[in-house]
């Protein structure tokens, strides 16, 4: 193992206690493996110190301490290393901890165990973008002044980056944010303002900044074949559930909710989808014929091929299901101006 | 603390989720909740449910504190797959649901009720230690714990159990009043452990009885009141094998018991690693699994607080129907009792020898030599509640009754050897095996409700229901009507039923409805 100086010295100065550390952590998780906590100790751990010394080595000691714990439970639980489950963990770390030395020495702990937390959550969300979150993370580093205002940040960042569960929650976020941080996570430009970015946001899920287009439209698809990765092993069907959708397939049900930023799919039970069941399915003025939806003077053409299976809608996003495909048609409905 | 102390991990929450709809909010902060305890410690008091912590506390203690690796408390979500063993076919099922060791959890479940626990079992199988830990658990130092543990001994006085008068004020003191008591510092606990209490003499049993009965200690007319408190009594046999009998009143308090299951050799390393780690459970119980007193009180409220269905309550009484009644007992219809039997002092053989007529095979009472008293009935109501709030329900389930009933009915319900069911080859394994024999009885009587279709057709629950709804305002006619009604019920199963437990108790309601219509009327007349 070839470390940088700086590492290898902080290791060896506290020699006993981190193979104290190492065996204890063997014992609570049998598979942690020296190859692989090696590995990350290399390729994230040292980066990540290196970089803390060149701006506060009086923190060296403190965030070595901290990533040697990290690394530990993320390699006990082979969420990093050689034959990692989710190696955007280490990546991110990586490249977020050398973007942001400054914040990780203002808070080690927090830090390297939120990173961690978040890249976990993206990397096993179906629809989460690790890879988005990641880049996106090392722009705000130097837009942050804080690991709590760079944390807060990075809530809306992830919603961008494919958790469409988090958008209610993200626009909450921004208010506390100052207003150049807010826009930066949101990905508006300068010239905006945080509220009139936010109630846009806030009045349509398909709506992103910049973009204009607000009318019927084809906005994406979501879920797919098991077989492809996705979840359903046949043809889904969808149900209006308030502002997201209720997804059965095969004796499965899941919440779907989805807006511009992605789609994802939450474990349902089948007493949420009896109690939708029996619901009207779409308003009366919407039209889905002959492979068309027309709805308030505006159509759209359907790319779906079969028998449309199911159809459900909000106030905001029709979602569509066919006898042929597993995957489900989101269209927005556009926002009446 | 270290952070990879393995004695020191708690479960994640939620321990057993649940499948039924939750509300559906998503918190942003869970982007950063993940495998990387950022701040392990969560001793927030009122931070968790306490059902949740009960289970927290019950996995930390089978994970890391007794190696307890039975699951004899099975739930089952779909069928569960079983296989059948040896000569003997034994059955091996694989519970399908979160199930439980009952050597655990039934502690558990008795610390959080504050009532009273008896283990049994040989010694060195962890019966001291598991009653250490829930003084632990109540927040107690342990050191405090083990001093303040009764250590049942021939030799042991009341003064040795209660306390002793100071010597200074027996030679100074004019009168009672003025000799001052020095009180053993176990009364005072919230957990009260009593080691090896068959050991105790009879006498000093007496003085027991009273603290474990009446919760108040006395001595040279000075009266000692303890707090509400769980009781735990440890017993290497309970059968006979102590240097003292048990007076059967001092047994009657206690409300469960519990066996130590052998140990599983298989789980010989998880010992070595306490050898090397030189590790005492008790000595590092997590601070998030230990219990305020205003917790204990919350979880007591909340439990009494969860539902017992009706249709749950109407099983339940159709079995305890069934084992008072003795059909020669009396000549009077009330007096036709087992308690009948055992006041007389008759020997028990005398009495099954005049059984006639009735099926005593399929007669669920010919099982027992006695029924079960009111406290018994409420103990079993208190802990069905309590499994069900361990389990995150609100109501009492079928299955809970089920596997609460044969740790509390334990000592309650004695087996008749004799009886013909015992008898029959595949029941005799039922004359050694306790729990066994009580869940099969609950079975047996359960298909028995089912045959009858009490669920359906239960006349005396309709006239129950009826008379439940108040006689205010109630007419001549009705009253009649009513009355007529009750007599038919019972024309009509005098005709050719034969008389079992739940007809008998059902009969004794019927007449306790006609008579209170019959004053009633009675009254209605004279107005």
């Amino acid at each position: 193992m070839i470390v940088s100086e700086t590492l290898a010295a902080v290791l060896r100065s506290g020699r006993e206690t981190f193979n104290s550390q190492f065996a204890q952590a063997r014992r609570q998780y049998p598979a942690l493996d020296v190859v692989s906590f090696s590995a990350f100790l290399v390729a994230v751990v040292d980066p990540l110190v290196r970089a803390v010394a060149q701006m506060r080595p009086e923190q060296v000691a403190e965030v070595t301490m901290h990533a040697y714990e990290t690394g530990l439970t993320l390699a006990g639980q082979r969420l990093v290393g050689s034959g990692a489950r989710y190696p955007e963990i280490s990546d991110g770390l990586c490249r977020i901890g050398v973007a942001a030395p400054t914040l990780f020495a203002e808070a080690p702990g927090v830090m390297l165990a939120s990173v961690s937390n978040a890249l976990h959550t993206l990397a096993s969300t179906p629809g989460g973008r690790a890879a988005e979150w990641i880049e996106e993370m090392v722009r705000l580093a130097n837009v942050a002044t804080g690991s709590a205002e760079f944390l807060r940040a990075g809530q809306i960042v992830a919603w961008r980056s494919g958790l469409a569960h988090y958008r209610t929650g993200a626009l909450s976020v921004g208010d506390t944010l100052p207003e150049k941080v807010a826009l930066a996570a949101i990905g508006a430009n300068n010239g905006a303002t945080w509220t009139g970015v936010r109630d846009r946001l806030a009045a349509d899920p398909w709506h992103t900044p910049g973009n204009v287009a607000s009318s019927l439209r084809i906005v994406g698809r979501a879920g797919a074949f098991r077989g492809y990765g996705g979840l359903f092993t046949e043809p889904p069907q969808v149900a209006p559930y308030g502002d997201d959708f209720m997804v059965r397939s095969a004796g499965e049900y899941w919440l779907l909710t989805a807006n511009a930023f992605g789609a994802t799919f939450h474990r349902a039970a089948e007493a949420e989808w009896r109690s939708v069941s029996g619901q009207p399915p779409v308003p009366p003025s919407l039209k889905i014929q002959r492979g068309k939806v027309t709805w308030q003077n505006a159509s759209v053409d359907l790319p779906l091929r079969g028998e449309i299976s199911s159809a459900a809608a909000n106030a905001t996003t029709l979602a569509l299901s066919s006898t042929t495909s597993h995957s489900i048609w989101l269209i927005a409905l556009g926002v009446a101006k | 603390m270290p952070i990879f102390d393995i004695f020191q991990r708690v479960s994640a929450a939620p321990t057993n989720p649940q499948p039924q709809a939750r509300a559906r909010v998503f918190d942003v902060a869970d982007l950063y909740r993940g495998p990387v305890a950022e701040a392990p410690d969560q001793t927030a008091e009122g931070a968790l449910p306490l059902d949740e912590k009960l289970r927290q506390a019950y996995f930390w203690i089978v994970n890391t504190a007794i190696i307890s690796p039975h699951y004899d408390i099975e739930y089952h979500e779909p069928p569960p797959q079983s296989f059948v063993l040896g000569d003997s076919r034994s059955r091996l099922t694989l519970p399908s649901a979160q199930s439980y060791s009952s050597f655990v959890l039934m502690p558990l479940l008795t610390f959080a009720t504050r009532r009273k626990c008896l283990f049994t079992g040989g010694p060195g199988r962890g019966k001291t230690a598991s009653a250490l830990l829930m003084g632990v658990l109540a927040g107690y130092p342990v050191r405090e714990v083990r001093r303040a543990m009764v250590h049942g001994h021939p030799q042991m006085t009341i003064a040795d159990l209660l306390g002793n008068p100071l010597p200074a004020d027996l030679v100074a003191a004019q009168n009672m009043d003025a000799i001052r008591i020095a009180w053993r510092r176990w009364l005072s606990l919230r957990v009260k452990i009593v080691d090896e209490y068959n050991r105790i003499p009879t006498r000093t049993q007496s003085a027991l009885l009273t603290v474990m009965g009446d919760n108040y200690a006395e001595l040279l007319d000075h009266i000692h009141e303890c707090p509400e408190a769980a009781w735990f009594l440890t017993a290497n046999d309970d059968l006979g094998g102590g240097t003292y009998p048990v007076i059967e009143a001092l047994r009657d308090r206690i409300d469960v018991v519990v066996q130590a299951l052998a140990f599983n050799s298989r789980f010989l390393e998880d010992l070595l690693t306490r050898i090397e780690e030189n590790i005492r459970p008790e000595e590092v119980v997590p601070r998030q699994i230990v219990f305020s007193e205003a917790e204990l009180d919350r979880a007591q409220q909340e439990i009494r607080a969860v539902e017992l269905p009706a249709p749950v309550r109407r099983r339940l009484e159709f079995f305890t129907s069934q084992f008072e009644f003795c059909e020669s007992a009396g000549e009077q219809f009330e007096y036709k009792t087992k308690d009948t039997v055992r006041l007389a002092g008759v020997e028990w053989h005398t009495i099954t020898a005049q059984e006639t007529g009735r099926d005593r095979l399929k007669d669920l009472g010919c099982q027992t030599r006695n029924g079960f008293s009111v406290r018994v009935l409420m103990t079993l109501i208190l802990y069905a509640k309590a499994i069900a709030y361990f389990r995150g329900n609100s109501t009492v389930e079928l299955e809970d009754l089920r596997q609460i009933l044969p740790f509390v009915l334990h000592d309650k319900l004695t087996a008749d050897p004799d009886a013909p069911f015992f008898e029959q080859q595949d029941n005799a394994v039922y004359r050694t095996d306790r729990v066994g024999w009580l869940r099969k009885l609950w079975d047996l009587s359960c298909a028995d409700y089912d045959r009858l279709n009490l669920d359906k057709d239960d006349p005396v629950g309709e006239l129950s229901e009826e008379f439940q709804r108040g006689l205010e305002g109630l007419t001549e006619s009705e009253v009649n009507r009513r009355i007529t009604r009750i007599e038919r019920v019972i024309a009509e199963w005098a005709k050719g039923r034969k008389l079992y437990g739940h007809l008998y108790d059902d009969l004794l309601k019927l007449k306790y409805l006609h008579q209170r219509y019959t004053n009633y009327l009675r009254w209605l007349k004279t107005q």
